[in-house]
């Protein structure tokens, strides 16, 4: 770990900006804030190392396109994505872009400090994340065909009516399922859940496995 | 006499049914009255001395004749002659003079007949024409007394000359009690001191106010009980004599399905903005989660500096406090406006600044634009602020019409909200919403305020009919043109209150 990480925040609305500012500062790390991605990459030359925290929905350019922009710089800064309104497809689409956490707003402090800590840990020492997915692994080891398949769905965005109808079961059961697998992977909700899916590298119902975040 | 026509039915032969008795009378009384005469003759006279007169038959022929018509006044004639002639007593030797005699009886008593028959024809045909009139007259009666409206008759002093029946269940007076009396027991004051002058002034200017027009009135009942009426009034003139009849219609239930529609719409108002809401849900927990999320960051925050009470850490988590208040207000503001704009409450009109209605409607309407990436702008002309409104159903104009160019400008290039105030046609206050969205179709311009009409996925193509009607119920106008920069431009029209009234109102 460096001796100063930075972490830069980023979000166009001014109150919860600068409650990330003062929540991070009383965890004791340094902190930028800036109003909106582009502002934060007219800053970037002068910026040595650190990570991202950065709201999603913004004008002009939002969280997701800010990290992909990032990425095809070459850029391998962690960033981690904060929504006021979690979906799944918004979700799987930021972690396939190798975001480094995905979070609803509101949450408990420990969650962003312990994804900030983790994040800025990664970009020296992957052996963090490596035990974390190693522990997801074996979580998901855990799971019954029928209960990949239903989080296959479900990590896909479908509702538990098409879940339903693809696997030939009824909604009902699939309802079980969905409660079984959240129970099983200590999962408090569903964007939690496609987090974990996509940290752990499940393969998403397309097959193709999704690309572990590092 | 024999029936002329037996298909004619019972009414007819009911009615023929006496005149047959009669004639039967009065050929019974032509055979008794003249052999009544000629007895009286025999014993009166005696025949031996002298020849048989006539002149005790005339009493029979004029009798019967006259009052009986052509058949028993033939008969008593023929009978007599018969009786004359076959008489034993009378000499032969005056038999041609006495056939003279018999001969001119005859014709005197063919023609008393013949008057009698024209007699009794003029009485038949009087009677006819009265069973006409009373008919008639009950036909009228029968008219008066179904027709809805009441129907009150007044000479030119005023004084009541007929009452209907409907008019008797209207104001609760009996025809009986109010015929004879001055109209004006009918009205409540002012009116009831100011019609006889109504009347005057009519007489002498010739000028019509009423008569002919109609117009909305109120009625006073019996009981003292007054009710919206519809009077009209007609003028006869009959028999030299000027009469008014007034025609009045009871109002109450008329009101009343008004007023029931005025709430119905009020209701369907309601539910269009509970919609609106509806469709807003996702944007406005949003808008709501952010001062939510930063209040637990400070709450956090501070919890964590709090392990560590120096005092450069108590004076950061007071700050922090501070603004967690702040932001806890931000969230029960925006929540206030929306139960504000959700409540279900009467409309109620009052005066209210242009301004300040546009400037909360926007808030809640502009809820996710910034997200967006929408530029907003909005700009008032101060001389026109002042409309006699109804904020809420206004505030909802202003929404739907906001909600829609935002949904408008999604998949545009150039973002651009603008909202402007401006001084309208005949002084009224205008007001405009423009984008720079995808524009209307042409085929969709003619039926954009329609009930329905709808290029929305998710839409129920209310919106823009109910903000017409809303519109409209504030004697404005709206329409919409293509945004010269492209676009759309939805412009309405609204009442404005000039300093001078506002004055008035004080």
């Amino acid at each position: 770990m460096s001796a100063d990480p930075v972490v830069h925040v980023i979000d166009d609305d001014e109150a919860v900006r600068r409650s990330l500012d003062f929540l991070l500062q009383s965890a004791h790390f340094k902190t930028r804030t800036y109003e909106n991605a582009l502002a934060f990459l007219n800053a970037l030359p002068d910026i040595p190392s650190g990570c991202v925290v950065t709201d999603v929905k913004m004008p002009e350019m939002s969280g997701v396109e800010l990290l992909r922009h990032l990425r095809h710089k070459n850029l391998r800064m962690p960033v981690i994505i904060i929504t006021g309104h979690a979906d799944v497809p918004m979700a799987v689409e930021a972690m396939k872009s190798g975001a480094a956490d995905f979070l609803e707003k509101p949450f408990d402090d420990e969650v962003l400090l312990t994804a900030v800590r983790s994040a800025l840990a990664s970009a020296e020492d992957v052996s963090q994340r490596e035990i974390e997915r190693t522990e997801l692994q074996q979580r998901f080891a855990t799971l019954s065909k029928r209960e990949r398949e239903v989080l296959q769905g479900l990590v896909a965005g479908k509702p538990n009516k098409t879940i339903a109808f693809d696997l030939g079961i009824s909604p009902r059961t699939v309802e079980i399922y969905r409660a079984n697998v959240m129970t099983k992977m200590r999962a408090v909700s569903l964007s939690e859940l496609v987090r974990m899916t996509l940290i752990a590298g499940f393969p998403t119902e397309q097959g193709t496995e999704t690309r572990p975040v590092m | 006499m024999p029936l002329r026509d037996p298909r004619t039915g019972f009414a007819r032969l009911s009615g023929l049914v006496a005149p047959i008795n009669e004639r039967v009378l009065w050929y019974i009384a032509a055979v008794v009255l003249t052999i009544g005469g000629f007895t009286l003759h025999l014993v009166v006279t005696p025949l031996r001395t002298a020849q048989a007169d006539l002149i005790f038959m005339v009493p029979a022929i004029l009798v019967t004749g006259a009052l009986g018509g052509l058949g028993p006044g033939l008969l008593a004639t023929a009978l007599c002659i018969v009786l004359d002639l076959l008489s034993p007593t009378t000499p032969t030797a005056y038999f041609g003079s006495h056939l003279a005699t018999a001969g001119a009886f005859g014709v005197i008593g063919i023609g008393i007949a013949l008057f009698g028959e024209r007699l009794r024809f003029a009485r038949m045909n009087a009677a006819a024409r009265t069973q006409d009139l009373l008919s008639r007259e009950a036909h009228l009666q029968s008219l008066l007394a179904t027709v809805p409206e009441a129907v009150v008759i007044i000479d030119e002093n005023g004084v009541i000359q007929s009452f209907s029946s409907s008019a008797e269940r209207l104001f609760g007076y009996s025809a009986a009690e109010v015929i004879g009396q001055n109209v004006r027991i009918l009205m409540p004051s002012p009116e009831r001191e100011a019609h006889d002058g109504y009347i005057r002034r009519y007489l002498q200017t010739g000028q019509r106010h009423i008569i002919g027009i109609g117009r909305v009135a109120v009625g006073e009942r019996k009981d003292g009980a007054t009710f919206p009426i519809d009077l009209s009034i007609a003028e006869i003139i009959s028999g030299g004599q000027r009469y008014f009849t007034g025609y009045v219609r009871d109002l109450t239930e008329h009101q009343e399905t008004q007023q029931r529609l005025e709430q119905m719409q009020s209701e369907l108002v309601h539910i269009s903005r509970l919609t609106a809401m509806g469709e807003m849900a996702s944007a406005l927990a949003h808008e709501l989660n952010q001062p939510l999320s930063a209040i637990a960051n400070y709450l956090t925050g501070s919890r964590r500096l709090l392990t560590d009470a120096s005092e450069e850490n108590l004076r950061l988590v007071r700050t922090a406090i501070d603004t967690a208040v702040e932001q806890s207000l931000r969230a029960g503001q925006i929540i206030r406006r929306l139960r504000d704009f959700v409540a279900h409450r009467e409309p109620e009109k009052r005066i209210e600044s242009l301004r300040k209605l546009i400037e909360e409607a926007s808030a809640l309407a502009l809820v996710g634009a910034k997200e967006l990436g929408i530029r907003v702008r909005l700009r008032f002309e101060p001389a026109i602020d002042r409309v006699i409104v109804d904020k809420v159903q206004i505030q909802q104009v202003m929404l739907n019409l906001m909600r829609n160019a935002i949904e408008a400008m999604e998949t545009s290039d150039r973002r651009e909200l603008s909202v402007t105030t401006a001084i309208g046609p005949e002084g009224a206050a205008l007001i405009e919403v423009a984008d720079t969205g995808c524009g209307i179709s042409s085929e969709m311009a003619d039926q954009l305020f329609l009930p329905f009409a709808t290029t929305k996925v998710h839409g129920m193509g209310i919106g823009l009919s109910i903000s017409r009607t809303i519109i409209e119920g504030h004697e404005g106008r709206i329409w919409a043109e293509p945004n010269p920069g492209g676009g759309t431009a939805f412009r309405f029209t609204l009442q404005a209150l000039v300093d001078e009234e506002l004055g008035d109102v004080g």
